[in-house]
């Protein structure tokens, strides 16, 4: 595609620009200059013109209405989407009954010994560890809620990715049908799909459960069709010489070959699950994630932490046990006991719970954190906010960064000229990457203010701007930290792991306790959350700088410095590109969730369609959501993408 | 399967067991277009690229592969020889021109029959081995046999059998990733010879290993082929392992065959500069017979003298004419048919010689060229078994 790319170039460039850059740029700016003076004529003002939306409103808001009116009695409903909903109904309340019906005993005895088989004897004391800690902090019930939904939803998820996985792995035509789509999927927010599952389904289990589905469904299909293509050729080329059938290549080979792929795709499904089951706690999904939203609705750090906790638990022990599971490779050290005989184990103790009558968590052993994290949260905000001799306080801190940067940003955007606006991004996107990406960037940018929303996308990007800005120096000085120094590297990695499986909407908490409400502790999360990605991605593209390139600088006398300048950081350009385009989407991801606390702007207007049943607000914003998600994955897209992304 | 046999059997019959004519191979747009029209094929591959965008990866080559031969294919790195073996079971589709197994058509066949073809009749050996890296060894040797649908058991049974043959007792529970590549490759030869297929293919096998270990597998597949008689057909880059193993060879370049023949003939009467120049650094004493380079007997030649057979290398009739200090007899069945002397050894070794009329016959031709091959084992290797000394008659030693 990229040798495509100059053709179009090809008319106007005289032959003496020898940077492409250069020429695409030139070209842009002839366009400009022709277009820019007649659309600032007939359209003045920076903002959106007017003239130019289309207001959505009405219609959306008659969508809506048919939908609601007929929810009970047109046939769609009633024969299609009435079934989807009561089967996912009926299937989460079943896991749900037979998880309380195991008690707690039953259900840690049963991750104990599953992670024991799958992974050793650590991870099981993990996983039962992390399962009392969930009983412990008065959240067993919340816990098996979310255990319950993410069980349908993961089981779902990787029965939808598995077959369209297989589907695009066979077929070149699906695949290159599904590629676009799925790709396009992983960059977009979580927020974004909660609306239109809403739509259909009303606020409830099985809108969460859907969204949840959709979300975490594209991870599994992707790596199922890369597996199965990624398989080596001389292998399948060796089955195909012996006269195996198509069946059976697929069977003996193709599949067994695309294992470590399978097992990938299902550990990130299921962590997507996991955050998307959190946060599709604002349209009903119950369990930890609404307590999570009640105790920030209310700024009650302390109960949002108790729930907050065994989140990130959760999301800790799936993560290294479906890990563990693509890692091992059928070791016959962790084949400790066999199914059968965990399973007997498990009902054995779940019965014995049952006959004792220790079925629910012993209400004597919760440990109530509430109360002294609120107090010590009330203590820093006393001293810690604000007063503090010298370096200020937190809340100094979001005030200064509010008024001293997001607000500049913000009017420095809303002073710019429309026109201007989305000749930056055809400028950024057609420079780093094609026509085709700078088309959509641009057409992705114009349609946010046809749909009338170009004011609070312009904030939503300020804040995205910010927050990537500061990632980026943070994640890179630590990248190359990391990437320079061996002791750097493992005492961050531990660290790394553990931000990186962490869902999303947990970053909120901390930064409500440091710095209260408003966009700053919004940009801080986001800054939270892209940061791991950006670091690991930076270290490990300068670690795989070839050695002989290093080496012959080296020989030849080079300082570190130079060293760096001159041979890692520009062989390592793709992955530092990559790891921009990385920060940006996950910045966006969390910038939008932000609006639940004070962010403002697109996620506020999600929040409030949601909250107020107003559905238009909301799916407009959505939709500008995915519009901006677009835009921003392809002014940033070095021309290869990268197949994985932290959940 | 005759595993006994204690010497290498000779091709019973010239009947062929491949045969293939006028093949083109032509990746690119409308690659049928390019054998079709005179012009069009007849063009450098330079010429053909520019004009059309097609690669022609193997241009009009015709042979025969002989009952129980090894017939090599040689050419360097592009020059269509693993294109070509692929075309042998339609692993690449053939753009143009006949292959028969057997006197079958193999283009003709419907998926049914070339899955049979592919099963039963030949069985292919990979560069980088092609093995499935979740199985045992064992699993992996029984694999073709499983494709075929052969009972659990059954098939294990066979597979420990073969994989004992090829050297790999105590291995069979390992899995590919716990073995080195010289096993490996035991592993792929004993996966394609499980299924006991007519003619073996092998695809470089050898050139992603190291020397030594190369050296071991060569002279493990002159071993399979002595004691089984399969026949076999061989590519490869390397001229050694090609003379080496070889009955015949035929040399690629640019997706033609430019020369057909005995090793013999390749290195004695190369066909053009480009074979010359390869073959340029080959021990000629080591490949060259004493029936190329005998002259006619003298009347006084005839009573006194060693007595070489016709098969014997150059350099066994220059350790018998040293030895003896006195001109060689070339003798086949207690006739005989020249005289060999220092002046005829020279001009072997030194390279002046050109072949007599008589043995540059057309291989095609020639059958008795390849019955009782002299052994030309690789020149370093010690002549240490008593079938590779055979052709030297005792007299002589």
């Amino acid at each position: 595609m990229a040798t495509l790319s100059l053709p179009t170039s090809g008319t106007g460039t005289p032959r003496v620009l020898k940077s492409r850059a250069a020429g695409k740029l030139l070209l842009l700016a002839l366009f400009a200059a022709v277009l820019a003076p007649w659309a600032a004529t007939h359209w003045p003002g920076a903002a959106w013109p007017h003239a130019l939306t289309v207001s959505l409103d009405k219609p959306l808001a008659t969508a809506s209405n048919w939908v609601i009116d007929n929810r009970d009695s047109h046939p769609l409903f009633l024969y299609f989407f009435g079934y989807v909903s009561n089967a996912v109904v009926l299937s989460v309340r079943a896991v749900y009954v037979t998880l309380l019906a195991a008690g707690w005993t039953g259900v840690t005895v049963l991750g104990a010994l599953v992670a024991w088989r799958v992974a050793g004897v650590r991870l099981a004391a993990g996983t039962a560890i992390a399962f009392l800690a969930c009983g412990a902090l008065g959240m067993w019930v919340p816990t098996m809620q979310t255990l319950a939904l993410m069980v349908v939803a993961v089981l779902a998820s990787a029965l939808v990715g598995a077959v369209l996985g297989l589907a695009a792995g066979l077929s070149d035509r699906l695949d290159r049908a599904l590629r676009p789509v799925l790709d396009t999927m992983q960059v977009l927010p979580a927020f974004a799909y909660l609306l239109p599952v809403v739509l259909v389904f009303g606020i409830g289990v099985p809108a969460a459960v859907l969204a949840t589905v959709v979300y975490a469904a594209p991870p599994m299909a992707r790596l199922t069709a890369l597996g199965l293509r990624g398989a080596d050729p001389e292998v399948l080329e060796a089955v195909e010489s012996l006269g195996a059938t198509r069946r059976q290549r697929l069977l003996t080979a193709r599949i067994p070959l695309a294992r470590g792929e399978l097992l990938l795709g299902l550990n990130q499904t299921i962590m997507m699950a996991l955050s998307m089951a959190v946060i599709a706690a604002v349209i009903g999904a119950g369990g930890l994630g609404d307590r999570v939203y009640q105790a920030l609705a209310s700024v009650d750090v302390g109960q949002a932490l108790a729930a907050g906790i065994p989140i990130v638990l959760l999301a800790i022990v799936l993560d290294r046990v479906t890990a563990a599971a693509g890692a091992g490779t059928g070791d016959t050290r962790t084949r400790a006991i066999g199914w059968p005989y965990a399973l007997a184990v498990t009902a054995a103790v779940a019965l014995a719970a049952r006959l004792l009558g220790r079925l629910d968590w012993p209400t004597g052993w919760t440990l109530d954190i509430a109360a002294p994290v609120n107090h010590a949260v009330d203590w820093m905000t006393n001293h810690l906010y604000s007063g503090v001799p010298v370096i200020g306080g937190t809340a100094d801190w979001a005030g200064h960064f509010t008024t001293w940067i997001l607000d500049p940003v913000r009017g420095g955007l809303q002073w710019l000229p429309w026109w201007s606006v989305l000749l930056i991004v055809a400028a950024l996107a057609w420079s780093i990457g094609t026509w085709r990406t700078a088309l959509t960037a641009v057409l992705a940018m114009a349609a946010i203010g046809v749909l009338g929303v170009w004011g609070p996308a312009l904030d939503t990007l300020s804040q995205v701007l910010a927050a990537v800005a500061v990632t980026l120096v943070l994640g890179l000085a630590t990248g190359i930290a990391a990437a320079r120094s061996e002791r750097v590297e493992r005492a961050l990695r531990p660290v790394l792991d553990v931000f990186q499986t962490m869902p999303q909407f947990v970053y909120l908490i901390p930064v409500v306790a440091l710095f209260g409400v408003g966009r700053a502790p919004a940009v801080a999360a986001a800054v939270v959350y892209a940061l791991p990605a950006v670091v690991r991605i930076t270290a490990q593209g300068l670690r795989q700088v070839d050695p002989a390139a290093l080496e012959s600088a080296r020989s030849l006398g080079a300082t570190g410095r130079q060293q760096l300048w001159q041979i890692q950081l520009p062989l390592a350009r793709r992955s530092l590109l990559l790891a921009v385009n990385q920060g940006v989407v996950l910045v966006l991801a969390v910038v939008i969730i932000g609006g639940l606390v004070g962010g403002g702007a697109l996620g506020y207007n999600v929040a409030f369609g949601l909250a107020q049943g107003d559905l238009a607000t909301g799916l407009v914003a959505g939709a500008a959501i995915v519009c901006l998600g677009l835009m921003l994955d392809r002014v940033t897209q070095p021309t290869q993408r990268r197949t994985t992304k932290g959940a | 399967m005759a595993f006994t046999v204690p010497t290498r059997k000779p091709p019973t019959t010239t009947e062929p067991v491949f045969s293939v004519s006028g093949l083109w191979k032509v990746f690119g747009p409308k690659p049928e277009r390019i054998p079709a029209d005179p012009e069009l094929s007849t063009l450098e591959p330079a010429d053909l690229r520019a004009r059309t965008g097609c690669t022609a990866a193997v241009r009009d080559v015709s042979f025969d592969v002989r009952k129980g031969e090894v017939f090599v294919v040689m050419g360097l790195s592009g020059s269509g020889k693993s294109t070509l073996v692929r075309c042998l079971t339609r692993l690449i589709e053939p753009t143009a021109g006949t292959i028969a197994i057997d006197g079958e058509d193999v283009r003709a066949m419907d998926k049914g029959r070339l899955r049979e073809l592919r099963r039963h009749r030949a069985a292919m050996v990979f560069q980088h081995f092609g093995l499935l890296p979740h199985r045992t060894v064992l699993d992996n040797v029984a694999y073709g046999l499983e494709i075929q649908g052969v009972g659990k058991s059954e098939r294990r049974e066979r597979a420990a059998e073969v994989v004992a043959k090829v050297g790999l007792e105590g291995m069979e529970q390992r899995r590919p990733g716990q073995l080195s590549g010289g096993q490996r490759q035991r592993v792929g030869l004993a996966r394609a010879l499980a299924v006991d297929p007519e003619v073996l293919l092998f695809d470089e096998p050898f050139s992603a290993l190291d020397p030594l270990i190369r050296r071991d597998m060569q002279d493990e597949v002159v071993r399979l082929h002595r004691e089984e008689g399969r026949t076999m057909v061989f590519i490869t880059h390397d001229l050694t392992e090609a003379l080496k193993l070889g009955d015949r060879i035929a040399l690629m370049r640019d997706g033609r065959v430019v020369q057909l023949g005995t090793p013999e003939e390749i290195v004695g009467s190369p066909a053009d500069d480009y074979v010359r120049e390869f073959v340029r650094d080959v021990p000629r004493e080591q490949v060259m017979t004493c029936r190329t380079a005998m002259r006619p007997a003298a009347a006084d030649d005839t009573a006194n003298g060693p007595a070489v057979s016709p098969q014997a290398t150059v350099a066994e009739a220059i350790e018998a004419v040293a030895r003896a200090g006195a001109p060689a007899r070339v003798m086949d069945e207690g006739r005989c048919l020249g005289v060999v002397d220092h002046e005829q050894l020279l001009d072997v070794v030194a390279g002046v010689t050109t072949l007599t009329p008589a043995a540059a016959v057309d291989a095609d031709d020639a059958p008795e060229a390849a019955p009782g091959k002299p052994r030309r084992a690789n020149p370093p290797a010690p002549r240490t078994s008593p079938e590779d000394a055979a052709p030297t008659t005792p007299e002589a030693v």
